[in-house]
């Protein structure tokens, strides 16, 4: 049963992993950091993917069909991809109150984008459901 | 005249100076900090616990505890905090209580005391007049589950007061009971930022709305100014004796008063939040 520490460092284990973080969306708080972040500060990073996340979570055009303004997040994640690496967001369900997303930061030539969204998503899923 | 050389003017380090000038948000936590104290904080607003200099857990009138916020959307039954909590001692705290009970899985714990510890610490450390007191040696019955840095938690803290300030600059919604008001125009709102608006009927506080929906205070408080921001939601101001009506210089009918003090026009109800948010600064 994994906590936050121990899902982060797993997600570190994907291929081309340079960092990852948990975020609060609607503060912009780091919950939990290992590796790398762009720019080397993991709380600037995560201020600014929390203004995306929030964006993305609050824009009636991004949500489901059939579930449109539940309590579930709306969103399953985001994926921002540059030159030289793949930003993936994945917005965590929670039973109790919460606005909170894994951020992984994977290098584009070494990085599996495919892989890492279903991983990552089955990384969310068990750090609530244990 | 001997050509020496002035003495020369001492020259600080930058980083040392913005050290000393540092004194924390509360310069007796920075210090407990620094001799990695063990007891309980009480400040005017709220209660930080600290093990070995670390803080382990914060609670606040102001803020959901980490028991309303597990139980009321219904992760934990009331009974099962409730068990966990009477059986816990010096060794087991109730969160370890819980995590072998198979009640809560640990990520979900953290998250959810993370959550519920940065949100009482916000309102904790919020500026006071009155100093604070510590007892040494009190431990929280929670027990510990991820103890946060004292210099990180203020740092957080200064980082979501000027998050509120840069969406309305003005804190008098956070504490004032709120009623609505009605905007042309209004942003389209978030399923959360509906359920809270339903529920503003002129007496509750945004803290207050927070607890009932189960949710974190800060959060309650970014979306009640945003609301504000909007245009939709105000602080209900404090019953006012007889206002002394002046008539204003530039209107000749008082008809042309009255359009002025309760218009709609998008335009003036704008200059009208501009004003008030520039006085407030």
């Amino acid at each position: 049963m994994p906590g936050i520490d121990e899902c982060l460092l797993e997600a570190m284990r994907l291929p081309g992993a340079r960092g990852a973080s948990l975020v609060d969306w609607t503060s912009g708080l780091a919950l939990g950091t290992v590796g790398e972040s762009p720019g080397g500060d993991h709380e600037t990073t995560a201020a600014e993917a929390a203004e995306l996340a929030r964006l993305a979570a609050e824009h009636g055009a991004f949500a489901a069909a059939d579930d449109p303004g539940g309590e579930r997040p709306p969103v399953e994640d985001l994926i921002v991809s540059n030159r030289d690496s793949y930003h993936l967001l994945r917005f965590v369900d929670t039973s109790f109150d919460s606005s909170v997303f894994l951020h992984l930061w994977l290098a584009r030539a070494e990085g599996n984008l495919a892989l890492a969204r279903i991983r990552l998503g089955e990384m969310a899923e068990r750090l609530v459901l244990g | 005249m001997v050509g020496t050389p002035p003495p020369r003017l001492p020259v600080r380090d930058r980083a040392s100076a913005t050290e000393r000038a540092w004194g924390g948000l509360s310069p007796m936590l920075t210090r407990l900090a620094a001799e990695r104290a063990t007891g309980v904080l009480v400040r005017a607003r709220g209660t930080l616990y600290l093990a070995e200099g670390m803080v382990v857990h914060a609670e606040s009138p102001a803020a959901a505890g980490l028991d309303a916020l597990l139980t009321a959307h219904g992760t934990l039954a009331p009974e099962v905090w409730q068990d966990a909590v009477a059986r816990s001692d010096g060794r087991h705290g109730a969160a370890r209580l819980l995590l072998d009970g198979g009640h809560l899985s640990p990520g979900a714990l953290q998250l959810c005391h993370l959550g519920a510890l940065y949100d009482a610490a916000y309102f904790a450390l919020a500026p006071s007049s009155a100093p604070g007191r510590f007892r040494y040696g009190v431990a929280h019955r929670l027990g510990p589950v991820l103890p946060v840095q004292v210099a990180a938690l203020e740092r957080e803290t200064l980082r979501r007061r000027d998050l509120l300030d840069r969406i309305w600059p003005d804190a008098t919604p956070d504490e004032a009971p709120l009623e609505r008001t009605y905007a042309s125009g209004a942003p389209k709102l978030t399923t959360r930022q509906q359920t809270l608006l339903d529920r503003i009927d002129g007496t509750r506080t945004a803290t207050g709305l927070a607890h009932g929906l189960g949710r974190q205070s800060f959060h309650t408080l970014v979306d009640v100014r945003r609301l504000v921001a909007a245009g939709l939601v105000a602080p209900r101001a404090p019953a006012a004796p007889e206002p002394v009506v002046h008539p204003p210089p530039h209107t000749h009918t008082p008809a042309a008063a009255e359009q002025l003090a309760y218009t709609t026009d998008p335009h003036i109800t704008l200059l009208k939040r501009l004003r008030d948010a520039l006085e407030a600064l």
